[in-house]
């Protein structure tokens, strides 16, 4: 609330200084180009979602489809059994992103107020995981996933994406921490909260912007995963909305208008997401990853 | 009395504190640092992945992957590609991020258009831009009458000129993101203060911007960097590797070598060589970037 108020009362210094001269026009339209470079390629996923497979051959690639009608989208939505697989995506996506969010928060929050050598020594270890990935530990992951019988099982999924997505989120909220004044918390601690009421109630709805950020960025990142999804599920039942995808890629060369459905469907959520979050998201972005 | 009172009490909060790392510690431990250990000491020995003989090999892994003329060329591309990328994304997210923080109208929007592409998978990217650059893009350069070849995946020597810019229209937004939110943080006095004092807008750029978003920077360079040097999802779409072996990254070789091959030590022992060549990459360009860091 208060930081809300700080920016709008900050907000209209920059506006002062704001004058739309000739360069500034210049700027404009290459920023105009700039973004019909970014939008193209989803300009065309969503006219050939509409066209039938006539169209595609016959018509130039530019051309709009004759009409607008839900068709490919119901195809891609029954060919690909989108149902199971959706529910199969939101559910891994859903359970790993709570789970990892509220982890990397409060290991975060404990390496930050911990503050000894011990503590900072902890931060180091964790940061390993940033600059050695899991697609680089596809071989060992898997082995170990497969000893533990944890392959092709929608637990041993989930359960992956939290072993291996938590380091980006920990550095994220420990550079969000220390920036959060920690006399609240001690005058909490003092007035008897035990340390679990202390996060939840007082450190946990001070981290929202920086959770925000957090929940995107794990939310795409493991909704739309390939590779470890790949790896770790076989079945049919089991997988995700981008591993029924990858099979409409690979066989229906021709016919690709499905797969630019498919496409759209599967982006939509996040889509949703994303731009309802935006607005915490860039905050969160400001103080988590550029005051690191 | 009273300290050694006050001593134990924070004694018991540090433990407490310890206590709430417990389940990441181990959590972490088993999806990232036992795999490195089991990788290691896989890479030592000559094996299928799955039959219980496991022929010890010592370092003979690694001078075979000096003679494996695939793995030179798999890293040449990798490198290559990661240069390209971290390269172009970087400035490109760097100067996208001036121009949207700049008096343009509707900057909104275009930083929304901007950042869309990285919400799609990478297996999509690869997908749309094959269709691109294989029927949409000529299509269009037909119509309007030029030869120009666009069909960048289709020859060894444009596929990594095709990748670099499908990768970077679907990563420059979420990087371009990080930029604004360092160049909101800038105070703007310090711009006042130089116009004050007559410099130019290069001057302002480059004397106060980039001094003081370095920690961005750094942000930026290291993830972009480690990000290509690990591609993997976007070949599967888009060129499997190919034409021929000429997109080849290491992670793509080493999923084929040993899923396909089922060669795992030899697998294992370039999945090593990868790990120590990312630590190196990101020490040194942590060390580069340090030095330049100012603080507020």
């Amino acid at each position: 609330m208060s930081t809300e108020a700080m920016t709008e009362i900050r907000a209209p210094k920059r506006i002062v200084h704001e004058k739309y001269t000739k360069g500034t026009f210049g700027l404009q339209i290459v920023a105009l180009f700039v973004s019909i470079f970014f939008i193209f390629p989803i300009f065309i996923i969503i006219i050939d979602s509409f066209k039938t497979k006539v169209e595609l051959v016959m018509n130039p690639p530019l051309s709009m489809p004759e009409s607008f009608r839900p068709d490919n989208f119901i195809k891609a939505w029954q060919s690909l059994h989108f149902g199971e697989a959706f529910l199969n995506s939101i559910l891994y996506t859903a359970v790993s992103t709570t789970i990892i969010s509220i982890l990397c928060a409060i290991t975060a929050w404990a390496i930050v107020r911990g503050g000894t050598k011990f503590f900072r020594a902890a931060r180091v270890y964790f940061l390993i995981g940033i600059l050695i990935p899991a697609q680089s530990l596809v071989l060992p992951i898997y082995l170990l996933w497969n000893k533990m019988g944890l392959i092709n099982s929608r637990f041993g999924m989930i359960f992956l994406h939290i072993c291996t997505g938590l380091s980006f989120g920990i550095f994220l909220e420990s550079n969000f921490i220390n920036t959060v004044p920690v006399e609240i918390e001690e005058a909490a601690r003092i007035d008897g909260c035990s340390i679990f009421q202390t996060f939840f109630r007082v450190t946990l709805p001070l981290l929202k912007a920086s959770m925000a950020t957090l929940i995107i960025v794990q939310t795409f990142t493991i909704w739309n995963d390939y590779m470890l999804t790949n790896l770790a599920i076989q079945s049919k039942a089991k997988r995700t909305i981008i591993l029924a995808m990858r099979t409409l890629f690979s066989t229906s060369k021709n016919d690709y208008s499905v797969a630019m459905a498919a496409i759209i469907i599967s982006a939509t959520p996040i889509i949703i997401l994303f731009v309802s979050l935006q607005k915490q998201f860039i905050k969160g972005m400001t103080v988590g990853a550029v005051k690191g | 009395m009273k300290k050694s009172k006050y001593s134990s009490y924070e004694k018991k909060i540090k433990r407490q504190y310890a206590s709430l790392m417990v389940p990441s510690l181990v959590l972490f431990t088993l999806g990232i640092i036992i795999p490195i250990i089991m990788c290691f000491y896989y890479s030592l020995f000559e094996w299928d992945g799955f039959s219980p003989d496991m022929k010890f090999l010592g370092l003979g892994n690694y001078i075979n992957i000096f003679k494996d003329p695939q793995v030179m060329m798999s890293w040449r591309f990798t490198i290559f590609f990661s240069i390209a990328n971290s390269l172009t994304a970087n400035i490109g997210a760097l100067l996208l991020a001036t121009l949207l923080d700049s008096k343009i109208k509707a900057k909104t929007l275009q930083r929304t258009i901007v950042f869309i592409p990285c919400l799609f998978s990478s297996i999509v990217t690869g997908f749309v831009w094959k269709k691109m650059y294989s029927e949409i893009l000529p299509g269009i350069v037909q119509a309007l009458g030029l030869t120009i070849n666009l069909k960048l995946f289709g020859s060894q020597s444009t596929v990594l000129l095709g990748l670099t810019i499908a990768n970077c229209w679907q990563w420059t937004g979420l990087w371009m993101m990080i930029y604004l939110a360092a160049l909101q943080s800038v105070p703007q006095d310090f711009y006042e203060a130089a116009i004050m004092d007559g410099a130019n807008a290069f001057q302002r750029f480059f004397r106060i911007t980039i001094p003081l978003i370095m920690p961005a920077i750094i942000t930026c360079t290291v993830g972009l960097t480690t990000g290509a040097l690990r591609t993997y999802d976007i070949l599967v779409t888009a060129t499997e590797g190919g034409p021929g072996r000429a997109s080849n990254t290491i992670v793509y070789y080493i999923y084929n070598i040993a899923f396909k091959q089922k060669l795992y030590g030899y697998g294992s022992a370039i999945s090593i060589t990868l790990i120590i060549v990312l630590l190196i990459v990101a020490v040194a360009q942590l060390m580069f970037f340090r030095k330049k860091e100012v603080q507020l």
